[in-house]
């Protein structure tokens, strides 16, 4: 009894405090419930969602961790990156020039043509070498992995083929939105066949950059693959918030499943995803095919003609608010994920509310009802993004990770 | 006469040369809103190859499997001009070639605060341009909104 009360009363300092660090003790203005107690084995990293790092501070909705990199072999020659974005959608770890104090050796391929690579995300492109760097993320080490640095000033010459995909080019802090990025999605390289075929993906740079195959050592691999341990797979830990938003939200970065106390299988509902790592999701009477889930989308995108969009303001006729929903009142739908091994979320409901409203509060970062469009004839995609994470453990199992909830690629939560 | 007819030749060639010069950077890096000859410009560019020619009602789509896995279809309205242009795959497809001089609509699409790696939708003047999805897996269109025939569904633009 003694001992649960205690309990209880550091349960409720906690609150107290949180309630406090969060500006406010009405309820109202954020802050959410507490994060999962920190643990303390070496497989576990903080992340935060916040304004972003300071050039380029206004992130919605984005997760960041920090990452200790190092030239190859050595101890000392290594440096402390925060505010990385955690990335389920994308692979690799990829960190932007301008913040890299370190030189990291460029990859040489066997014709003796630096290696280059023009990273495609959907709003733009990112193009850079690609070097190598020991990675070190809470307690886990993985050695000589091949890793994007995006903006370095030694590959000024964007190839046409590069910038040709069209967008925005993110090679800066201010427009990546983050000071480098960590893709954890389930599989293990940003590629695939890179090895036998050209996707206008990677370069080989001598005088100039040309598209090539690369040898599957030398691509970009989701890093956590490569760590010694805790290996197939990771699990992110974050709390539940306030409907209205909340500001510095932190969570955890769990590396691997089953492999310790800490990141063991439950009982969960765990859906397997097809080979771009996309599952079902029915929604309003459509199945919509081609759905992801993606801590590294901001909102959470769907087709729903039935729920009024946001008007731009007049000061700011082009202002990206348009694509996102503005009903009324907030509305709370039902909505259902099925894996391709057919097995199906219960109960699941999702809410939408106003995004002008919510986004009104500026000290905010995080915004569980934050949802937006996606055009109908981008068929069948329901992007289910970073509000999805908000107060549940969700676990990605990458591609032949054998686990007690199943085989990867999946994720369970 | 002989010299007059050299020089009406001369004048000829150059007017043809001029033509050309005229014709060519639109012929060469354009395909959006431009005459249908242009899908057959985005082929050879691409080296790629057009897996199907399909008459629909109200229009004609032509798929281009492209090199990369990419695939790409290009929409031509009865008039003959493509109205719209639509690709998946694991990447974007050359856009600077296939949108022509609307590539610069997304290239310099406005940003925000809500935009990083969110997908973009774009509506300037005419032109509409969708772009979805994520790593591994890439979807978009761009359509002009004037040019789509009577009865033609966005739905179908894919």
């Amino acid at each position: 009894m003694v001992s649960m009360r205690a309990l209880k009363m550091g349960l409720c300092v906690l609150l107290c405090l949180s309630a406090i660090a969060c500006g406010g003790s009405d309820g109202t203005s954020g802050g959410g419930t507490p994060p999962p107690p920190p643990t303390s084995t070496v497989n576990t990293a903080s992340v935060i969602i916040d304004g972003g790092p300071s050039a380029s501070s206004g992130s919605v909705n984005t997760m960041f961790t920090t990452v200790t990199v190092c030239v190859p072999g050595s101890t000392t020659s290594c440096q402390t990156i925060d505010h990385i974005q955690v990335d389920t959608g994308s692979y690799g770890l990829r960190l932007l020039a301008p913040v890299l104090t370190l030189t990291l050796p460029v990859e040489m391929l066997a014709s003796g043509g630096s290696l280059a690579e023009c990273t495609q995300f959907v709003d733009g492109f990112s193009w850079g070498p690609i070097a190598t760097a020991d990675i070190q993320i809470a307690g886990e080490t993985a050695k000589s992995v091949p890793v994007q640095v995006i903006g370095d000033s030694r590959f000024t010459n964007i190839p046409a083929e590069c910038s040709g995909t069209g967008g925005t080019e993110e090679d800066t802090v201010s427009t990546f939105g983050a000071n480098g990025i960590l893709g954890i999605g389930p599989f293990e390289s940003d590629c695939g066949d890179c090895d036998t075929a050209t996707h206008g993906l990677y370069f080989s740079c001598t005088t100039s950059c040309t598209d090539t195959t690369v040898p599957d050592n030398l691509q970009i691999p989701n890093p956590v693959t490569h760590f010694a341990v805790d290996n197939n797979g990771a699990i992110i830990v974050l709390p539940s918030v306030a409907a209205g938003g909340a500001s510095n939200v932190m969570g955890s970065l769990i590396f691997g499943i089953d492999t310790q106390s800490d990141n063991a299988s439950g009982t969960q509902t765990v859906l397997t995803v097809d080979d771009n790592a996309e599952l079902l999701v029915m929604f309003n009477g459509q199945t919509f095919g081609n759905s992801f889930i993606d801590s590294g989308s901001n909102g959470i995108f769907f087709a729903d003609s039935s729920i009024t969009t946001c008007a731009a303001p007049a000061n700011d006729p082009t202002s990206q608010i348009v694509n996102f929903y503005c009903p009324a009142s907030t509305l709370t739908l039902p909505v259902t994920i099925q894996g391709m091994n057919g097995t199906m979320t219960n109960n699941l409901t999702f809410a939408v509310g106003n995004a002008i409203n919510m986004l009104e509060n500026t000290d905010f970062d995080a915004y569980p009802q934050l949802a937006g469009t996606l055009p109908p004839g981008n068929a069948g995609s329901f992007d289910y993004g970073l509000p999805f994470f908000y107060g549940k453990r969700v676990a990605i199992a990458v591609q032949g990770a054998m686990t007690t909830a199943g085989t990867g690629p999946y994720i369970a939560f | 006469m002989p010299i007059f007819q050299s020089n009406d030749l001369k004048r000829a060639a150059l007017g043809v040369a001029v033509l050309i010069a005229a014709l060519l950077p639109q012929v060469a890096s354009a395909t959006l809103g431009q005459p249908e000859i242009t899908v057959q410009t985005d082929v050879e560019l691409a080296h790629a190859s057009i897996k199907s020619s399909e008459d629909r009602t109200g229009y004609r789509v032509h798929e281009i499997q492209l090199p990369s896995g990419t695939v790409m279809r290009e929409f031509v309205a009865p008039n003959g001009n493509v109205f719209a242009v639509a690709w998946q795959g694991p990447t974007r497809p050359d856009l600077r070639q296939a949108l022509g001089q609307y590539f610069g609509a997304f290239a310099s699409a406005p940003r925000s605060k809500l935009s990083d790696r969110r997908h973009v939708q774009i509506q300037q003047g005419d032109l509409v341009l969708q772009s979805g999805g994520h790593m591994r897996a890439l979807s978009g269109r761009a359509y002009l909104q004037s040019a789509i025939p009577s009865g033609v569904s966005l739905g179908d633009l894919h």
